[in-house]
């Protein structure tokens, strides 16, 4: 499993990867001026922290709650994360001995990886509840260790610098410093991917798909990239691309059942607007990746839930295909033939058996089956009961 | 589980120790001599012949032992993927991260989450205005 662990630093740190260096800068440039801290008023906030009691560092474990990033869409880890982050930076603020000369405060650091994380995570809870105070203490952390012309610092900068602007005017010098730090050195894709990111944020999503298609470009085996791009394909309406681009990160990550179910919702969407043979190509190829994703994954929700629906709508228009039109399949492009009905409908059985499963022993909260979230199941749970109902009638 | 296991374990250590115990006190009970082995040499010859019952002790509590360890040792770890896959998204414990790098769920929701380009803009205005609104006034399932 180490290669997963790799990726998912290598995705989730910034395609330049969580360097961990400690020294001096490798780069000649300078920081631009903008994109340093320094030029924001916070100093006196920041003098105000120093005064307060510090107490000694302690090296002791760090709970495992500050191990998680803050990112998803449930803001409560995040809530809780900045309730406790003062308190974490003024336990972990450097006292009598960092003072030291230096071999001997190599004996008395409390250095682990744990901590980085940590001040990493807080930093961004930090962040999206709008404690910028302690925010900048935790990124003034993370820069002594690591130097400000780290990739990923540089990247956790320009994010500070981001979530602080109060006006466009401010947001357009944020953009200017990325571009000069990107006119300098070009390949650090951390920056790049908060360029587009900042795009996008602002709205203008012509240009962060330009911007993702050179990232892409130059590194195409970034899955994260690639997904982000198929994202904004999508919310500009451009299915064909979104497809494409999902295939891309099924590529690099093959065993992504969570992007297998994500491809076979696009290519649902994009059937419905098709007709004929190709939709219902389209509808066995949705099926065929929802099955995909369970085979990876035993009692996926979102792949039953898929299945479930591309099966009920492959049925309707396998029927409404018997009466009349024939469909084509290439066999020299590799298309594969539409299934039979009597496939599809034993997935479908499957499915919904599957799906009253999950539903029932996910709301009975059994151990070992209570990953599933409330919305989820509601979901599935009416899914099935709209189908009831129908048969009822 | 674990009780018998250890148990069990206790007990294997204490018949074998008094296997052993019963061992070295054979020289020093023995009185009569026993027969000489035409096959071995004068200086080989144990000059006691070893009772039944402390081969038979020794031998179970070494099948005490086993069983004992093989109760008392972890469960297996999945080692197909599906399997693998299953627990991280149908099971809450799976997701917890215990170290860095360890645990964490499922590796490839970064895909979906994509801290690269986070948003923070958005979905910091977001979350304000959620805990401008009230914030959590009844739990949801998962967090």
């Amino acid at each position: 499993m180490v290669h997963l662990i790799l990726f998912r630093f290598r995705v989730g740190i910034g395609g330049g990867g969580g360097d961990a260096v400690v020294g001096p800068a490798r780069r000649s440039f300078e920081v631009p001026a903008s994109l340093s801290i320094n030029l924001r008023t916070h100093d006196q906030e920041h003098h105000e922290c120093d005064s307060e009691t510090h107490q000694p560092s302690q090296p002791a474990k760090m709970p495992a709650l500050y191990l998680t990033a803050p990112i998803s869409a449930d803001p409560r880890l995040a809530l809780s994360l900045a309730a406790q982050a003062p308190t974490f930076t003024t336990s972990q603020a450097s006292s009598w001995w960092s003072s030291l000369p230096y071999p001997l405060t190599l004996f008395l650091n409390s250095e682990s990886q744990e901590k980085w994380t940590s001040y990493e995570n807080l930093f961004l809870a930090c962040l999206r509840t709008g404690d910028f105070t302690t925010a900048y203490t935790c990124l003034e952390a993370l820069i002594a260790r690591f130097g400000k012309t780290n990739d990923h610092i540089l990247a956790l900068q320009g994010l500070y610098q981001e979530a602080t602007a109060q006006n466009t005017g401010q947001l357009e010098e944020v953009m200017k410093a990325y571009d000069e730090v990107l006119r300098e050195d070009p390949t650090i894709f951390s920056v790049r991917k908060r360029r587009a990111a900042l795009l996008r944020s602002v709205g203008k999503a012509a240009e962060a798909i330009a911007d993702l298609t050179v990232l892409v470009d130059a590194s195409p085996t970034d899955a994260e990239a690639w997904a982000e791009l198929a994202d904004l394909c999508l919310g500009q309406g451009s299915l064909e691309q979104a497809v494409y681009c999902l295939e891309e990160v099924l590529l690099v990550m093959p065993n992504a059942w969570n992007m297998h179910a994500r491809l076979g919702e696009v290519v649902y969407m994009s059937a419905q607007k098709m007709e004929g043979g190709d939709q219902m190509k389209a509808l066995a190829e949705s099926m065929r990746r929802f099955c995909r994703s369970i085979e990876l994954c035993d009692g996926y929700l979102r792949g039953f839930y898929g299945l479930r629906v591309t099966t009920g709508t492959l049925l309707e228009a396998l029927q409404g295909a018997k009466k009349g039109q024939p469909t084509t399949s290439d066999p020299l492009a590799g298309d594969l033939a539409p299934p039979s009905v009597a496939t599809v409908m034993k997935l479908n059985e499957l499915a919904t058996a599957k799906l009253a499963e999950i539903v029932r022993r996910g709301t009975a909260g059994e151990k070992g089956w209570d990953g599933y979230s409330e919305v989820e199941l509601k979901a599935a749970k009416d899914l099935i009961d709209r189908d009831t109902q129908k048969i009822e009638r | 589980m674990a009780a018998i296991a250890t148990a069990i374990n206790v007990l294997g250590v204490l018949f074998l120790s008094h296997a052993a115990y019963e061992h070295s006190l054979l020289t020093s009970a023995s009185t009569s001599l026993p027969p000489t082995h035409s096959l071995l040499p004068a200086s080989l010859d144990p000059k006691i012949t070893l009772p039944l019952d402390i081969t038979l002790e020794t031998l179970f509590s070494v099948l005490l032992l086993c069983a004992g360890m093989v109760l008392s040792s972890a469960d297996l770890k999945p080692i197909q993927w599906r399997v693998w896959a299953g627990t991280l998204e149908a099971s809450q414990e799976a997701r917890e991260v215990k170290e860095v790098g360890v645990g964490g769920g499922n590796p490839y929701q970064a895909l979906e989450e994509r801290a690269g380009f986070w948003d923070v803009r958005g979905v910091g205005k977001a979350t304000r205005g959620w805990m401008d609104g009230g914030g959590d006034k009844k739990g949801k399932g998962r967090a």
